[in-house]
């Protein structure tokens, strides 16, 4: 292949046709995210709907004045600029202030993928850049967690009766006080980011999305098996692990992200992987309490790499794919 | 080369060439300096005083100087400057000399510098080379303070230290870190090629006319790297 | 040994001499286009890195330093830097022409790589042992061949993008670097942390 477009790569036949879309498929996944949504908005109450809206219509919004501006064709109507806000909004904490949740909506979406020429050029997940830019920039308000008194006790009892903030599970874990049993972990009774909390939730809205044939298994299963493994491997509790933090809002949904994925299954495994791993390293000896969205990022990165390594050959073509 | 007006060579590098907005040189001390607007100032007059001094003696010298061996002799000649800059730094304003840190002898290899001995000193009058070198290294200094303005503002909610947006905005500090480097200097050549309708990218596009490498670099003959 | 690994980690992600540094920015927007020429020049840059700290570090310690006159350093260092670049190129000519010419392109770039004269100038300010220098100008060149490594599969991905007007050529590249950058963020502590230092 002496072509100048590498990333044009045709994999080996069969091809798939599929009554899909893109509008089609982001609607989907909006579908999927309603019930961790709605354990947030029962959780945290109505300021996690509002801030849920707000980030949705920022980020709508901000894709229309972007493409505008640019003087090129809509694009809200692919839903894709709801699903980063929905998920980017997912990702945040519910007492974040809405301005800086717009100003992650402007990172995610002007910056990460506009700028790069809109959906399917941007080569990072524009939900986790905008995620991380605010996580860096806006340190504190990003690690307030609020304290409610649908929480399991072992956060409620350490933040004080009256307290409106207090330590996420992983915090309670890092200072070794007692944390939430597996089931309050499972079911959400917990404190973090809105859509993190309920690994119910948010497992229901994946198999939803691997049935209606959105996204492939393949990342999501690669990415929590590896933090569980990594959880044995350093005796730690590996339901706690994978339920803690954004490891499942993480793999389900913004791992999967089509243009910031590896196209084979045999990539797939190998970024799945690699988010685990490098999820628990961050986790257990970085700086930060939590390393879903860098591991995530980081992978994207290396996404290019990946796809020349383990990009079909068609057959009787030799292997390598050189010109 | 046809005679130039005084002027135009000092507004050369103010605006048409400016090194860093334009020609995206010395690109190194622009990122990591510009998270403070006083940085700006500091730096660019440390780099001013080089380039004008450099430009002088290398335009003096060009006779003396044979051509196989210019671009060592083109280093000496700024290393010698460099390290005034250095030792008056370290004597008047030891506390400068934190903030600067490794970019002041940087500036040694600093494209900038080393691009306009080759370019311009090495082939112009002593009074030219030293407009030219003011122009450039004044243009350097108001780009490097605006970055850093800009940088300071979202950063800190601050300019020049004094507090603009600080008491009721809480400042993204990211602006201050790497990535908002990166991107702030994206943001401020993307504004160059529009406020220019894309001449600045064609300029930047045929990347040896700024670039040190050109005088030695196979590739210049072919119309430029491809790189 | 621990103590070894751990300065070269350092130099390799915390302190990544590119996207946390900012030295050697220009090859790293320059030549980043192609893996291949990214990779020559990274390798380029690392044997360069570790000679010349190798020769410049005694330099400064038994001749610059006893004789009262560090204040030379800048100016000893870029010309010792430069003959050795000229050095390195004549012999690999002679000797390994097959390297001379996949790296021959790169070498005189390299002289003026800020990233070489920082990192010797930077063990000399750090206050590095000559074993530490030279592990940390190893790693400084490991982490610059991963930063070139990480930007080129990038760049391979965005080039055929439809940038908007503005954001074609070095504005676009930028804005792609400050992502990689911030990726970077997220190792902060954690080399200290594997090492438990």
């Amino acid at each position: 292949m002496a072509d100048k477009h590498t990333n044009l790569i045709v994999s080996a036949a069969p091809h798939v046709n599929a009554p899909q879309d893109t509008a089609s498929i982001m609607r989907d996944v909006c579908i999927a995210l309603i019930p961790a949504v709605s354990v947030a908005v029962y959780v945290f109450g109505l300021q996690a709907l509002i801030l849920t809206l707000v980030c949705c219509a920022a980020c709508v919004f901000m894709e229309w004045a972007t493409r505008r501006i640019m003087g090129r064709p809509d694009t809200t109507s692919d839903w894709s600029a709801m699903v980063t806000g929905l998920i980017l909004a997912l990702n945040l904490p519910v007492s974040m202030p809405y301005w800086m949740a717009v100003v992650g909506c402007f990172v995610a979406i002007v910056v990460a993928k506009q700028f790069f020429g809109g959906l399917g050029q941007n080569f990072a997940n524009p939900a986790i850049v905008g995620r991380i830019a605010l996580f860096i920039g806006f340190a504190t308000q990003m690690s307030t967690w609020a304290v409610t008194p649908r929480m399991s006790s072992a956060i409620v009892n350490v933040a004080g009766a009256d307290a409106i903030s207090g330590p996420t599970p992983l915090g309670l874990l890092a200072k070794g006080s007692a944390v939430p049993t597996n089931l309050e972990m499972f079911l959400g009774n917990i404190n973090g980011s809105m859509g993190e909390i309920s690994a119910a939730a948010l497992i229901i809205g994946g198999v939803y999305l691997v049935i209606r044939k959105v996204i492939s298994p393949v990342i999501p299963l690669s990415f929590i098996g590896s933090v569980a493994v990594m959880s044995l491997v350093f005796g730690l509790d590996p339901i706690f692990q994978v339920c803690a933090g954004g490891v499942m809002l993480g793999a389900i949904f913004m791992a999967t992200d089509y243009v910031t994925s590896p196209i084979t299954n045999a990539g797939k495994v190998i970024f799945g992987i690699g988010c685990g791993v490098l999820t628990m390293l961050i986790r257990m000896y970085g700086s930060y309490p939590e390393g879903v969205s860098f591991a995530i990022l980081f992978m994207n990165i290396l996404v290019p790499h990946i796809d020349s390594l383990t990009k079909h050959v068609a057959f009787g073509k030799e292997k390598g794919g050189k010109k | 080369m046809e005679k130039k007006s005084k002027l135009s060579i000092f507004t050369n590098g103010l605006i048409k060439e400016n090194p860093i907005l334009v020609l995206v040189l010395g690109t190194c001390p622009t990122l990591a300096l510009s998270t403070a607007a006083m940085n700006g100032i500091y730096m660019g007059l440390a780099l001013t005083f080089v380039l004008t001094c450099s430009n002088i003696f290398i335009s003096a010298l060009k006779r003396i100087i044979p051509d196989s061996v210019r671009i060592p002799c083109f280093i000496t000649v700024i290393a010698t400057f460099v390290t005034i800059v250095q030792l008056v730094i370290k004597a008047y304003m030891p506390e400068l000399d934190g903030i600067l840190g490794v970019y002041i002898p940087l500036i040694v290899v600093n494209c900038i510098i080393l691009g306009r001995a080759e370019m311009f000193a090495s082939k112009n009058t002593i009074v030219d080379s030293a407009i030219d070198g003011l122009g450039m290294g004044i243009g350097y200094m108001i780009a490097l303070t605006f970055m850093g303005c800009v940088r300071e503002l979202i950063g800190a909610g601050t300019v020049f230290g004094m507090a603009v947006t600080v008491n009721f905005l809480t400042p993204f500090s990211i602006a201050t870190l790497p990535p908002g480097g990166f991107f702030v200097f994206g943001c401020i050549i993307a504004l160059m090629n529009k406020l220019t309708k894309g001449k600045v990218r064609e300029k930047q596009e045929n990347k040896c006319m700024g670039c040190p490498g050109s005088s030695f670099c196979s590739k210049s003959q072919e119309g430029g790297c491809d790189q | 040994m621990k103590a070894a690994l751990f300065l070269v980690f350092t130099a390799i992600i915390t302190n990544n001499y590119v996207l946390v540094q900012f030295l050697g920015i220009c090859p790293f927007l320059g030549v980043s286009k192609k893996l291949n020429s990214a990779m020559g020049m990274s390798v380029a840059v690392t044997i360069v890195m570790v000679i010349a700290t190798a020769v410049t570090w005694p330099i400064q310690t038994y001749l610059l330093d006893p004789n009262d006159i560090g204040y030379m350093q800048t100016l000893v260092f870029i010309l010792v830097i430069a003959a050795l670049v000229q050095l390195i190129e004549i012999v690999l000519k002679k000797f390994i022409p097959s390297l001379h010419k996949a790296l021959g392109v790169y070498l005189p770039l390299i002289t003026t790589n800020c990233a070489v004269l920082g990192v010797c100038v930077l063990n000399i300010t750090n206050e590095f042992t000559y074993g530490q220098a030279l592990l940390n100008s190893f790693g400084a060149g490991i982490g610059f061949m991963l930063a070139m490594f990480l930007f080129a599969g990038v760049r391979s991905r965005i080039e055929t993008n439809d940038y908007p007007e503005a954001f074609k050529g070095v504005a676009g590249t930028l804005v792609a670097a400050s992502i990689v950058s911030l990726s970077f963020l997220g190792f902060s502590g954690l080399v200290s942390g594997l090492f438990g230092m």
